[in-house]
């Protein structure tokens, strides 16, 4: 493998009573942001810890940098966020940030100087003396992304980087995890919000039940997996629009938000008939597109009933 | 070896910034100060003034002059005689109850014959009051005995001599100028602040591990630290902090032995001195206070690990405080007799020694063997136990959720 940072080879975990990942296989290129997206349960964390190497694998292996050695090896240059985030709640914020930097290999002095650079860059200077518990959540989200950027590693691991954040932070947080890549360095990241893997994501890997569905670059996957995709909004009612998308010979599927809905389009439907029966019918159109799938409805279509079935199943204590 | 310092360090620094570490600091010389005030506090002041009341129910010329001399035996004791009638029980009683007086002696001819003597009063829980009351009857009496069969008066004083047993420690063939009383306080001492010290600190090394376990923080260190780096760090950094305030103690204690007090009316020249602490002594303390708490640290690590709460650790150290404390409850017999069986297998067995060993050099000479023996097997006691609970760490940090039973942790240990 030439330029792959992290390659996961068919690794499998088992906990008393189910398989939370089942010989799963991906490969993230250098300089990439890689979206790893799943329902809840899938398996996204377990497979984080693993490369992690905070859970060991009980088949499989995971390769790091194309050099052999463990996440620990190579903790100067790793990055990780986990899933369950906490900073001791009685320290101060930098000497937080300085003693986890220092675990990662960075001398305190040049800790401290990016660490008041970051600070100041997510609004947090004014904080910096104060103890971690006297800051809101969201603030100590921040300082653990911060914990997790600062010594500078060529891999990101952030596992659902953006839950619990407002859409101002969120974006604060995206704003910098381009960045990063932009530099040539490479994020690796979990979630279920497919709006968030959509805005950044070169690559995703998409997996249910522990097992990968579909991986590739972002395009490549909604072409091989999305169909043909109309959008459609309109301009007040949409009366006799129903009708016409539930004609099964032109539409293969519909996703109705009300004011707007996504079509998928049978392999033999002509848009063009379909816009000529929605303006017999008497809808007000306002858009009429044509578009590649969201990745959402790529997730829906390929993990939808998966999804449904896991959250019948209570989340299982990790070990 | 720099993320293990970065363990320590943190470890270090935020104990020492708490302020329980400034109160624990301050108030262990405090309380030193405060047991010598108090103790040079007993030793001038032997009680206050007392009302006593003798109801004088003697015939006989030798009971007359009994209570005579009763009356003014002991300075402090205002004692009044009264003639037995009807009423004096009410009366008498009405004053007690009144706190007109403390209390009333009831002597008559058999105290005399047969040494019965009945006080009844609002001060008979005060032992200091009972035993001076009592000396008094014993002395008085046993002179007045031996008066009414003829014996010189001054021959009884002469007899009456009271007799000083002057105790001295030995120590190999050396005479150390440690009183009886002294050895005894400095055993007491040590027992205190090592089974404080070593439990205190311990706790802390478990608070901490389980601090991290439920912040999660414990996530990323072991993604950059072994879970064996993370755990020594904490043991040592924990245990720097105990070894400054130790030192702290020990050095305001040191200060302390220079300081000899006696009190100007003291009789006998009975002053206090804080007994001084050899250094052989001290330097056997601080060996088993930090081999001894290397031992239980990483159990109580191990502990924290097999918690998922603060809460729920507390419960689950409770054997291994009962395990130190089987030593500590000791001290008595083992100052009382140092060379005793019991004495020496508390010298040798591991989780028993730290406090054991210490307590009785303090009273006695440790046979160099002896000595020897114990500390190879604390050492190893602390390399087999730091292993067992290395591997029950790994395991038990990344574990929420469910205690662990026996059987689990057994397993834990053997695939750690």
């Amino acid at each position: 493998m030439t330029n792959a940072i992290l390659a996961a080879d068919h690794i499998v975990k088992r906990f008393a009573g189910h398989t939370a990942v089942d010989g799963l296989s991906l490969t993230v290129p250098k300089g990439v942001i890689y979206g790893l997206l799943g329902p809840n349960g899938a398996g996204k964390t377990t497979t984080i810890r693993m490369i992690m190497n905070v859970i060991v694998p009980d088949e499989g292996s995971v390769r790091l940098f194309d050099a052999p050695g463990t996440a620990r090896d190579f903790s100067a240059r790793i990055g990780f966020l986990p899933e369950e985030r906490g900073l001791y709640p009685k320290m101060r914020v930098l000497d937080v940030l300085l003693f986890l930097a220092e675990t990662r290999g960075v001398n305190r002095r040049a800790a401290r100087a990016k660490a008041l650079a970051w600070l100041e860059r997510l609004g947090l200077a004014d904080w910096r003396m104060r103890k971690v518990s006297d800051l809101s959540k969201g603030m100590q989200q921040k300082v653990q992304f911060i914990s997790t950027v600062l010594h500078e590693p060529d891999l990101l691991i952030l596992d659902e980087p953006f839950s619990g954040l407002d859409p101002v932070n969120a974006q604060v947080i995206r704003d910098t995890i381009l960045d990063w890549a932009r530099a040539g360095r490479t994020v690796l990241f979990s979630t279920h919000i497919m709006e968030h893997a959509e805005q950044i994501c070169d690559h995703v890997c998409i997996i249910a039940r522990g097992q990968k569905r579909v991986d590739g670059t972002l395009s490549e996957v909604k072409r091989l997996h999305g169909g043909r995709h109309l959008s459609v909004a309109f301009d007040g009612t949409p009366g006799g629009a129903a009708q016409v998308f539930g004609d099964r010979r032109l539409v293969a599927k519909v996703e109705d938000f009300g004011q707007y809905a996504e079509l998928e389009l049978t392999p033999t439907a002509d848009a063009q008939d379909i816009l000529r029966a929605l303006v017999a019918s008497g809808t007000r159109l306002s858009k009429f597109e044509l578009v590649a799938p969201s990745l959402h409805k790529v997730f829906i279509d390929l993990v939808g009933a998966d999804a449904a079935r896991a959250d019948a199943r209570p989340e299982v204590a990790r070990a | 070896m720099r993320k293990v310092l970065a363990i320590i360090r943190r470890e270090f620094v935020e104990r020492v910034r708490t302020k329980w570490f400034w109160v624990g600091t301050v108030l262990g010389p405090l309380l030193m100060i405060g047991i010598i005030g108090f103790q040079i506090l007993l030793s001038t002041k032997k009680g206050g003034e007392r009302r006593i009341a003798i109801v004088d129910g003697t015939t006989t010329e030798y009971g007359r002059r009994l209570v005579t001399q009763l009356g003014t035996a002991v300075s402090r004791f205002h004692m009044r005689r009264v003639t037995p009638n009807p009423r004096t029980d009410s009366l008498l009683l009405d004053e007690v109850e009144a706190k007109q007086l403390d209390g009333f002696l009831l002597v008559g001819d058999s105290t005399l014959d047969f040494g019965v003597a009945e006080y009844r009063g609002s001060n008979v829980s005060s032992v200091v009051d009972m035993e001076e009351l009592q000396g008094a009857l014993r002395r008085l009496i046993f002179a007045a005995r031996l008066e009414r069969h003829g014996i010189d008066t001054l021959l009884v004083k002469q007899a009456q001599i009271p007799i000083h047993l002057a105790t001295n420690k030995l120590s190999g063939r050396k005479l150390t100028g440690v009183s009886g009383g002294q050895s005894f306080g400095v055993g007491v001492g040590m027992a205190i602040i090592l089974f404080v010290a070593i439990l205190m600190y311990g706790v802390n090394v478990m608070s901490s591990v389980v601090e991290e376990k439920s912040t999660r923080v414990v996530e990323v260190l072991v993604s950059s630290l072994r879970p064996f780096q993370l755990m020594v760090g904490k043991v040592v950094g924990a245990g720097a902090v105990g070894l400054v305030q130790l030192a702290v103690w020990l050095g305001s204690a040191k200060l302390l032995t220079g300081v000899r007090w006696r009190p100007a009316d003291a009789a006998g020249g009975m002053g206090f001195q804080f007994p001084s602490i050899p250094t052989a002594t001290l330097l056997v303390f601080v060996v088993y206070f930090l081999l001894g708490y290397f031992l239980y640290a990483a159990i109580y690590a191990a502990v924290g690990a097999m918690s998922s709460t603060e809460a729920e650790a507390r419960q689950a150290q409770v054997p291994v405080q009962l395990l130190m404390m089987i030593p500590y409850i000791s001290f008595f017999a083992l100052l009382n007799d140092p060379n005793s069986s019991l004495a020496v297998w508390m010298t040798l067995i591991p989780f028993w020694s730290p406090i054991a060993a210490p307590v009785r050099y303090g009273a006695t000479r440790i046979p160099p063997v002896e000595l020897a023996g114990s500390i190879a097997l604390l050492v190893a006691a602390v390399l087999v136990v730091t292993w067992m609970a290395a591997r029950i760490y790994r395991v038990g940090i990344l574990m929420t959720g469910k205690r662990p039973n026996l059987k689990e942790i057994v397993r834990w240990v053997r695939v750690g």
